[in-house]
């Protein structure tokens, strides 16, 4: 009993001492959705911009947040995020906490320099930045970006992150650019990072004669109305430095070859082979993932890939009206250009990053490790610069299916027309 | 079984008994004197002449306790009317009892017997003519069920035996009294079936009663409190139940049953924790409803002891674990709030434990009211006053709704305290004290026994058994008796 009596005391007290330790209300922290990265002038300071949400805008309660905005965005510089938000309450009122950040933007500018992954490197160490916070690069300075993302209708910045983003993945047209990819990629030192692409700048309109429709980057899609901020497109990071861009259907293909990601609504269109005038729309739809094979030949140092990629479509718009549905030669002739044009892109996206990146955005490298005895092996035989870019590479688009919609027969033109 | 019989005094030993002579008046008198004769009113004494030995017989009784026809047909009667050569001969009634001494008198008296003493004679006569008052059975109010028998116990052992009886029709279905209580002797029945029970329990339930050292132990609701191991424990140890129907059940497995005259209800023991989880009613029901109504009341079991305090660590400590819609909603509304969370949180509670009680205590002509005002001044006004979030409001109405999906009367007290336990153990340091608290709790839970029964059996440690924990099987899966208890048959036939 008097033991007992003892422990409770020596626990009791061991509360008293941590003092609710660590315990902060809600109302105290502000909660920083979206962080912007900008380089300085002098090499060892970044610009941080903090957007912060406004809880009371968008909640039922009368009387709050009628005349606030949704968010405040603010920047300051600094030498890495955690001593930036100490700087940012000289003007924020309340704790400046990161948990609940959706995105971190970085400039083009600081993206293709060799200070991103320091300063990236610097994000990671702190444990309130979650492995999940979607990297974007945005044309224009990220502190630019995030003032002139003016959402109307989220105008909540965290739905808006994460409708936009969520809906972005699903379309294929950005890739999954999590803070953990982004180490894994760069640290196996083999394969492509994809980072979002977006912008708020509109360029003037691109020339675009191009199958397929979607080979925009941020900035080109004539748009009119609305949020002028475009998510389209990838920026390329060759061992955590930015090299390139990827359109939107560039990086279509390569998530659709990438069998990590996932994706489930990739509407595209394809030339019409009857009526080249016309295009015609199809639901892309990628039920069995694609099947990579490598063989290797380790006296030669040479892979050859086999990629097998069995899709469906369903056709949704045939504007020319061409009877593709009980015609089979007509289908015949369809079935043959959705495969060859597919298979155009990926062969040519796969030749550019051959000859030009030296290594592959489709995370390939995962199947050719197990080919080696050990890491220090795998290392050596170097994937970047021998392996990938002399590897005989055969792409093999299989269209296994092909369904017409609701409707059978479209209207008869030239009845309607008499 | 490690099963340790507690060791006490030993006063019984010491009784005083005064054996009766024939010096009957002398007795009269000592007798009259001590129940007060002149200011008792309900004492009486009788004198009649017997016609048999040409006798003068007193007869000594409580008048408001005694049926009075009952004692003109079968005592006076026949003692002035009938011939004989002793006195079972002329009274026939079956209670007839033959009484040696003055102890026995004076309890045979108390318990509403008429006592007869016989001019000359050494001993003394009782016959059993006792009438108490009591309710007629009425339904069962607090386990009320919606498919199942509706009797509940009343407060007289006789009705209450034969409402068992009814469902048990075994030779074996044993109903002893032992008596408890110094000054105010009154009996416990207890109630069992022979080849079923576990002795050594019976032996050791005897020996608890045997050793209550009390002046008056009035009914189950006192027993359980002499009864039970561990009178600061938050666990009940002892069943309580105001249905037949179930302690017929557990009676059937093996269990004890102890019953008391003034008392609509009866204690069952040993048992476990997933007794008074469990509603007469999950058996009842076909074997998929009887299990949806577990699962639901095991969530209710979840919510109501734990989500008040899990939003006390997750909102102060662990702030990047609530969705950001969530998240910011409640830091909007808390903006305006004076209190920290964790007082916040207990206004609530403690208001909700406040309607609560009132509402038990209201006159029920009053008890509209209580809905009204809790309501209106809990629900809307402290919310419009800024003294609470609205989200508190949804958090404790939940954790106190879901606290009456635990309809036992004691484990919903545990239910009620634990939360609060564990409100203050997330205030401290979140989810890593609300761990450590639940742990000892259930520590605590696991370590328990209820006379010798592990109180988390047969889960931990596992026994064969029904295996009617939280999930119940088919009833003709059933092949065993809880053997947690050893009963003397395991296998149900």
């Amino acid at each position: 009993m008097n033991h007992l009596i003892k422990l409770i005391m020596v626990l009791f007290s061991l509360l008293l001492l941590t003092s609710c330790y660590d315990k902060v209300e809600l109302e105290q922290q502000s909660y920083v959705i979206a962080i912007g990265i900008d380089k300085n002038e002098d090499k060892s300071t970044y610009s941080f911009t903090f957007q912060i949400a406004n809880p009371e805008v968008g909640s039922t309660l009368a009387s709050a947040g009628s005349t606030e905005e949704a968010k405040e965005t603010i920047t300051v510089p600094g030498s890495d995020i955690l001593t930036a938000t100490s700087i940012a309450n000289s003007t924020v009122t309340k704790k400046i906490v990161l948990d609940h950040t959706k995105v971190i933007v970085a400039s083009e500018k600081l993206a293709k320099s060799d200070d991103f992954l320091r300063i990236i490197q610097s994000i990671s160490r702190a444990p309130q930045i979650r492995g999940n916070v979607q990297i974007i690069v945005c044309k224009e300075d990220a502190s630019e970006f995030l003032n002139n993302n003016h959402p109307t209708m989220e105008q909540r910045p965290h739905k808006y992150y994460q409708y936009m983003l969520q809906r972005g993945r699903q379309t294929g047209l950005i890739p999954n650019a999590d803070f953990h990819r982004f180490f894994q990629i760069t640290e196996g030192d083999a394969d492509l990072f994809l980072a979002i692409y977006a912008t708020t700048i509109k360029e003037k309109a691109k020339e675009h004669s191009i199958i397929g429709g979607h080979d925009y980057i941020a900035g080109q899609i004539p748009q009119k109305g609305g949020n002028p901020t475009q998510f389209i497109g990838s920026a390329v990071f060759k061992e955590g430095k930015m090299i390139d861009i990827f359109s939107g259907q560039e990086t279509r293909m390569s998530n659709v070859l990438d069998k990590t990601i996932q994706m489930n609504d990739l509407l595209t269109t394809y030339p019409d082979p009857i009526d080249p005038n016309y295009q015609v729309s199809v639901d892309y739809v990628q039920k069995t993932e694609p099947n990579v094979d490598i063989q290797y030949n380790k006296k030669t140092n040479h892979a050859s890939i086999y990629v097998t990629v069995p899709f469906e479509v369903e056709l949704i718009a045939i504007p020319s009206m061409v009877d593709y549905i009980s015609n089979k030669d007509n289908q015949q002739k369809l079935r043959a250009t959705i495969e060859e044009t597919t298979e155009n892109i990926a062969n040519k996206l796969i030749e550019k990053s051959q000859k030009v990146y030296g290594s592959d955005p489709f995370y390939w490298s995962l199947y050719i490790r197990k080919k080696f005895k050990d890491i220090p092996a795998y290392e050596k035989a170097d994937w970047n610069k021998n392996i990938y870019p002399n590897a005989t590479i055969n792409v093999d688009f299989q269209l296994k299916r092909m369904s017409f919609g609701k409707m059978f027969n479209d209207s008869k033109i030239n009845e309607v027309r008499d | 079984m490690s099963y340790k019989p507690i060791k006490k005094n030993t006063k019984k030993q010491d009784k005083k008994s005064t054996p009766l002579n024939r010096h009957t008046s002398m007795q009269i008198k000592q007798l009259k004197e001590m129940y007060s004769h002149n200011i008792n009113k309900d004492f009486c004494s009788r004198t009649l002449f017997a016609n048999f030995n040409k006798k003068n017989v007193h007869l000594f009784y409580y008048a408001s306790i005694v049926n009075s026809d009952k004692i003109e047909q079968a005592i006076v009667q026949p003692l002035l009317e009938d011939d004989g050569s002793s006195f079972p001969n002329v009274l026939t009634n079956e209670s007839l009892k033959e009484i040696d001494t003055m102890e026995k008198v004076i309890e045979h008296i108390n318990s509403g017997k008429v006592v007869l003493l016989s001019e000359g004679d050494c001993a003394a006569y009782s016959i059993d003519v006792s009438q108490f008052q009591h309710r007629a059975i009425s339904q069962s109010e607090n386990e009320s069920v919606v498919k199942g028998p509706q009797e509940a116990f009343t407060e007289s052992t006789h009705m209450n035996i034969s409402l068992i009886r009814k469902q048990i029709k075994d030779k074996q279905l044993i109903t002893t009294v032992s008596s408890v209580g110094e000054r105010s002797k009154q009996d416990v029945t207890i109630v069992y079936i022979s080849d079923l029970v576990n002795s050594e329990i019976l032996k050791d339930v005897q020996e608890r009663l045997n050793n209550i050292d009390t002046d008056n132990v009035r009914n189950v609701e006192l027993l359980e409190q002499y009864l039970e191991e561990r009178p600061y424990s938050i666990f009940p140890s002892i069943y309580y139940t105001e249905r037949p129907d179930n302690a017929a059940a557990y009676i059937e497995n093996g269990h004890i049953v102890l019953l008391m005259e003034s008392s609509s209800a009866c204690l069952i023991l040993p048992v476990t924790f997933w007794t008074f989880f469990q509603s007469p009613e999950d058996r009842y029901s076909r074997f998929m409803f009887g299990n949806f109504t577990r699962m639901i009341r095991f969530i209710a079991f979840y919510l109501t002891t734990m989500i008040s305090a899990t939003y006390v660590a997750l909102a102060n400590f662990h702030s990047q674990m609530i969705p950001p819609d969530l998240l910011l909603a409640i830091t909007a509304s808390r903006e305006r709030v004076p209190f920290p969370l964790l007082i916040e949180v207990l206004i609530m509670e403690v208001a909700f434990e406040l309607i609560r009680e009132a509402g038990i205590r209201i006159p029920s002509a009053l008890g509209p009211t209580i809905g009204i005002v809790g309501a209106l001044i809990l629900g809307q006004a402290a919310v419009e006053a800024n003294i609470i979030s609205p989200i508190i409001v949804i958090i404790s109405a939940l954790s106190g709704l879901t606290s009456f999906a635990i309809s036992d009367v004691s484990l919903n007290y545990t239910v009620r305290i634990t939360r609060f336990l564990f409100i203050f153990a997330a205030g401290f340091m979140g989810m890593l004290t609300l761990m450590g608290a639940f742990l000892l709790w259930f520590m605590y839970a696991a370590s328990l026994k209820s006379f010798g029964v592990r109180f988390l059996a047969p889960i931990a440690p596992s026994f064969k058994a029904p295996k009617d924990t939280l999930f119940r099987k088919a009833v003709r899966a059933e092949l065993w008796r809880p053997t947690q208890i050893q009963p003397k048959d395991s296998k149900k036939k």
